[in-house]
């Protein structure tokens, strides 16, 4: 036949399609609406997942500051500034800031302050306004300097005045020209309050030439990964370009595991819409078998069949692909916003990527003429005869070993995907395919179990409902396929329900576990990115100035119904040429230690950290390589110390990149000082009446004070606004599932018309047969249920192993009932609403007409 | 040259369970129908009459034996090649008219033309034409259930006829129809043998029926129990 001829084939038929269409048009909405279920899912799911990785990173840059990669040497240390190779043209580049920091001591009056300084380009960061300027002007000679607004104050400095400067060449007295808003300093100064000319400073510290790293900023569209990636590709062997271990990275590590859910859940999203459509289809061709094989018997090839029987599919799945793309978008704008709201992260205008509507448009009607091909072979491969005769089609006979083969494959690819993602050979993002497919492997397993659930099932229905129960399962029972493509849905959405669920508590529960043990005080106080070490002593009368670090601790211990005064400090570092955050804190000996090292004892990480040693974050051990009894070289603004790791630990600071010392020890090996942290514990009973004196300490400081109970009620938002997420995008999927099952059931009863009106002739009830479609329909909903449940905690515990490279330890899997019982109800819930409108039909129907029909 | 030959013609029926057995429907048939021929098998229900007349139409492969139309080897066609075969060589009139729904009936009897790819104004007309052989050309806009079982059963007469078949297969066409338009379809039919020289086999268990046709093939138990030319009205 010509190729013109074949084109023309379908229209030869189009009076027959039309007229099929305006007899039924339940059946061709229903098919248009099964596919709009599917692509405004997909849609829908797509924006919303696009729509939380913004908040997401909206969120990590309302805490960290402008996003930035870092280039090092490899080696550590300082590094001639002319290996660098251009950088600024790159795409998605804001701008490329070399940073040279040093300890020094400021000299205001007769007091000496110890601060750090750090060189950069000021002028370039205040014009790309990547710093702002509180007052004054940035610094352009040597003589000049910019200190953060905070620190001026609390040295009772301001513009015009002049500070001692002590550095290696000698005192240089430098004129403050102007003050720094301390939020902008946050993304480059590293605690430093000083900000000098980057030539000036090099020049005072006879290291005229040399930068300790350069920090690139990114503009806020552009992919660090790919910006990364980029700098990565144009520099020398000798320097390396890494994501700097900043203080956000809690937010990042908790976001982690979200990122794997949120492809996870697209990607079985898009499964759920083959189901949906794939079983539409099916219902669609099978309800006309007739038609087709009476126009088999007068001529029609089976190619010709085929093809009207496709070229429909395609007209009513790209019809069905635009409403849904339209629906999906309708919907993405509130549950973007939504997630925006819960992320507490700026709303910002809808996300659509530009794919997402013409590859849903697309993936909708290929899906639907994909899933009309086999249901339409399977109809021209039937006896003319047998399918003329009224009868129902017959039903498939034993157990399809292809499925159980088909089932066995995918699961043995997902096991082998997740080994490889374990031992760092495949990225993380490679477990996401091959969790789809370990669930479709459920989905695949569901004719062979669904039979032997369903039957357990019924066994549960009161007696008194025998035949509505016997005539519902015989009805499952009679069409595997058609029944586990509706129960696909299902065990798709509880495994996402399950899964996902039980993966994200666990990764929480860790987290906010880690916060308590971490910040156990009734009182924190936060700095903006320094703590000045002079502060006011509160306890001398307002304005009086103490004179040493440690001063802050006095005024906190000079406090009444003080208990105990704990403070942090949080460095940025390098350890075995990768970037890491030094922490030292105060580890009082009354208390048990703030982490919990691995195999190790408490008594002997006490005793090593009073040594001087340190406890590695599990992460960056994994990065490195280290291991317990390890002496590594750490750097840290410039000075290079040899410390021994005594344990690791389990530790979400900079996610899990991280190195524990006791204060003291990282005072005599770095000389860092400051704290950024401090704790505070009152006598019991007696943590309201600090909060005044602690508020005016903090305001001087300007620090911020919270108790722990609003700490932990911030952590919870955060974390809540990443669950809550979730949960929405999951919820998409049981909205999904109930269509699909409404839509399932909504063909049944179409299908069965004749049957019904049979049954009612012979004398059952309009509630009888209400019945019996609801209980096909719940006993759909707790077999798919129960196989979602298998699949749910299969799916927990591959999400958990495949985000260990991540997150560098392991998380302690549980058994969460409510998750399970939530997402069972849900199923059950769902199914049997969905039926319940297609049951009133059913009950509802002329006797004549049904039995009279097709 | 028999426009229609069959020999050693077989169809078995496999059991439908492991405990039943296999259905030997038609045993060893052996025919031949000459053009213009109007032949009735008759026959007990259950006696393969139905399973022959699908097997002569190419709507069922046999088992064993050949089915020659027109010289060609039924057998020896694919799915398509049979399809073509029905489409444009054989008429097929149901005992349940098996006319599509949906569409009116002057679509149903062009739909063979249509599917071989005819222009629509030639098929309306060759259908127009082929309902006024059998007198609804008046009714043709209106769709199957607005007409009458008599009716009903003209137009799938009118649609085995749109493609001037070689043979015209009708099985049990009076079956599902009072006297009256039974009558009326055995009145058409007679035209269309004497008149048009059409060959017709048709399937009936009504003997007064049968003895209409011009050669009458009795069929029991799967075999052909005597083949006897009639004397009735429809004998060619």
């Amino acid at each position: 036949m010509k190729l013109s001829q074949r084109l023309r084939e379908p229209l030869l038929l189009r009076h027959l399609l039309f007229r099929q269409w305006r007899n039924r048009p339940g059946r061709a909405l229903t098919t248009v609406a099964s596919v709009a279920v599917a692509v405004g899912a997909v849609v829908a799911t797509w924006v919303a997942a696009d729509a939380s990785r913004a908040g997401y990173r909206r969120l990590t840059e309302a805490i960290a500051g402008v996003p930035s990669v870092d280039v090092s040497a490899r080696a550590g240390g300082r590094w001639d500034a002319t290996l660098l190779p251009p950088l600024v043209d790159l795409s998605g580049v804001r701008a490329v800031v070399p940073l040279f920091y040093r300890p020094t001591l400021l000299r205001v009056g007769e007091k000496r302050v110890r601060e750090i300084a750090v060189g950069v380009d000021v002028q370039q960061l205040v014009a790309t306004g990547l710093l702002k300027m509180h007052s004054g002007e940035a610094c352009t000679r040597a003589s000049e300097v910019v200190l953060s607004s905070s620190l001026a104050e609390g040295l009772g400095k301001k513009i015009g005045d002049e500070v001692l400067f002590f550095a290696r060449r000698g005192v240089r007295r430098l004129t403050i020209v102007g003050l720094a808003e301390p939020e902008s300093m946050r993304w480059f100064a590293e605690g430093a309050g000083v900000i000098m000319e980057i030539v000036s400073l090099e020049d005072l510290s006879n290291a005229f030439g040399t930068i300790d790293r350069v920090r690139v900023a990114i503009e806020s569209s552009a992919s660090r990964d790919q910006v990364l990636a980029g700098v990565a590709a144009r520099l020398p062997a000798s320097l390396v370009a890494e994501v700097p271990a900043g203080r956000a990275s809690l937010a990042e590590d908790v976001l982690h595991s979200s990122d794997l859910g949120l492809d996870f859940v697209t990607g079985l999203t898009v499964a759920m819409a083959w189901f949906i459509v794939g079983n539409a289809m099916l219902m669609n061709i099978t309800e006309r078998r007739r038609s087709l094989a009476l126009v088999r018997v007068i001529g029609g090839t089976a190619g010709q069949m085929r093809r009207f029987v496709v070229g429909e599919a395609a007209i009513l799945g790209g019809l069905g692909a635009v409403l849904g793309a339209a629906a999906g978008l309708a919907a993405a704008g509130p549950i973007s916003a939504g997630i925006s709201r819960a992320l507490q992260a700026p709303a910002a205008s809808l996300l659509v990527h530009p794919l997402v509507v013409p590859v849903s448009i697309l993936l909708g009607t290929a899906v639907a003429v994909a899933a009309a091909w086999w249901p339409a072979s399977q109809a021209v491969a039937t006896d003319p005869l047998e399918a003329l005769s009224q009868s129902p089609p017959k039903p498939a006979a034993g157990v399809s070993w292809k499925l159980i083969a088909t089932a066995i494959v995918l699961w043995g690819v997902a096991g082998a995907i997740l080994v490889l993602v374990i031992a760092e050979i495949l990225p993380p993002r490679a477990s996401v395919p091959a969790g789809i497919a370990m669930t479709l492997a459920f989905v695949a397993m569901t004719p062979v179990v669904l039979p032997f659930l369903a039957r357990m099932c019924a066994r549960l229905i009161p007696s008194r409902w025998h035949l509505e129960g016997t005539l519902a399962l015989e009805q499952i029972l009679r069409q595997p396929i058609r029944t586990a493509l509706t129960t696909g849905v299902l065990v798709v959405a509880v495994s996402n329900g399950i899964g996902l669920g039980h993966a994200i508590r666990d990764n929480v529960d860790d987290v906010l576990g880690w916060y308590v043990r971490m910040l156990r005080a009734d009182w924190v106080l936060t700095g903006t990115g320094q703590a000045p070490a002079a502060v006011p002593n509160i306890s001398a009368g307002k304005g009086a100035i103490g004179t040493e670090t440690g001063s802050m601790e006095k005024a906190l211990a000079g406090l009444p119904d003080i208990e105990r005064v704990e403070a942090i400090g949080i460095t940025m570092g390098r350890v075995a040429g990768g970037a890491c955050v030094i922490v030292s804190r105060d580890i009082p000996d009354t208390l048990p230690l703030p982490l919990n090292p691995i195999k190790a004892t408490e008594a002997e990480v006490r005793g090593a950290l009073a040594r001087g040693e340190a406890l590695a974050g599990t992460a960056l051990a994994r990065r490195t390589g280290i291991q317990p009894g390890d002496t590594v070289a750490v750097e840290v603004f410039g000075r290079t110390a040899e410390v021994k790791v005594a344990a690791l630990a389990v530790d979400y600071t900079s996610g899990g990149s991280s190195l524990h010392l006791r204060r003291d020890a990282a005072q005599k090996l770095f000389g860092v000082r400051a704290a950024d942290i401090w704790l505070v514990t009152a006598k019991p009973g007696t943590a309201a009446s600090l909060r005044e004196p602690l508020q005016e300490i903090a305001e001087h400081n300007s620090m911020l004070l919270r108790s722990l109970g609003d700490l932990k009620a911030f952590i919870d938002r955060i974390i809540g606004g990443v669950v809550g997420s979730l949960w929405a995008i999951l919820g998409l999927g049981f909205v999904v599932g109930s269509l699909g099952v409404a839509n399932t059931v909504t063909m049944n009863v179409l299908e069965k018309k004749r049957t019904l009106g049979l049954l009612r002739a012979v004398g059952m009830t309009s509630r009888q047969v209400t019945r019996m479609v609801v209980l096909e329909s719940i006993l759909l909903g707790v077999a798919g249920g129960l196989i979602g449940l298998v699949g749910g905690m299969s799916t927990a515990l591959y999400i958990q192993l495949a985000s260990q490279p991540l997150l560098g330890h392991p998380i302690r899997i549980s058994f969460r009932p409510s998750v399970v019982a939530v997402n069972l109800g849900a199923a059950i819930i769902v199914t049997a609403l969905a039926a319940w409108i297609p049951a009133r039909r059913a009950a509802r129907l002329d006797l004549l007409e049904a039995l009279s029909s097709e | 040259m028999p426009i229609l030959q069959a020999e050693h013609l077989e169809k078995t029926f496999a059991a439908a369970s492991q405990a039943g057995a296999a259905v030997a429907a038609v045993c060893d048939v052996n025919l031949a129908i000459e053009v213009g021929e109007c032949v009735a098998i008759t026959g007990a229900s259950g006696s393969g009459k139905s399973t022959l007349l699908h097997m002569l139409g190419g709507i069922t492969r046999p088992t064993g034996g050949s089915v020659m139309l027109e010289g060609i080897d039924l057998a020896t066609l694919d799915d398509d090649a049979l399809a073509l075969v029905r489409r444009r060589r054989i008429g097929f009139v149901f005992q349940r008219y098996n006319l599509l729904p949906e569409l009116s009936l002057v679509e149903n009897v062009a739909l063979p033309l249509v599917l071989d790819g005819v222009p629509f104004l030639q098929s309306n007309a060759a259908a127009m034409s082929s309902l006024e052989t059998v007198g609804m050309e008046h009714r043709a806009g209106h769709r199957p259930d607005e007409l009458s079982g008599g009716e009903q059963q003209r137009g799938a007469i009118a649609r085995a006829l749109v493609a001037a078949p070689a043979i015209v297969l009708a099985d049990e066409p009076t079956g599902a129809l009072d006297s009256v338009n039974s009558r009326r379809v055995i009145e058409l039919l007679h035209r269309l043998a004497i008149e048009q020289k059409q060959t017709i086999i048709l399937v009936t268990h009504d003997a007064s029926i049968a003895r209409e046709a011009g050669r009458i093939i009795r069929v029991q138990d799967g075999r052909i129990e005597s083949d006897l030319p009639s004397t009735g009205a429809l004998r060619s």
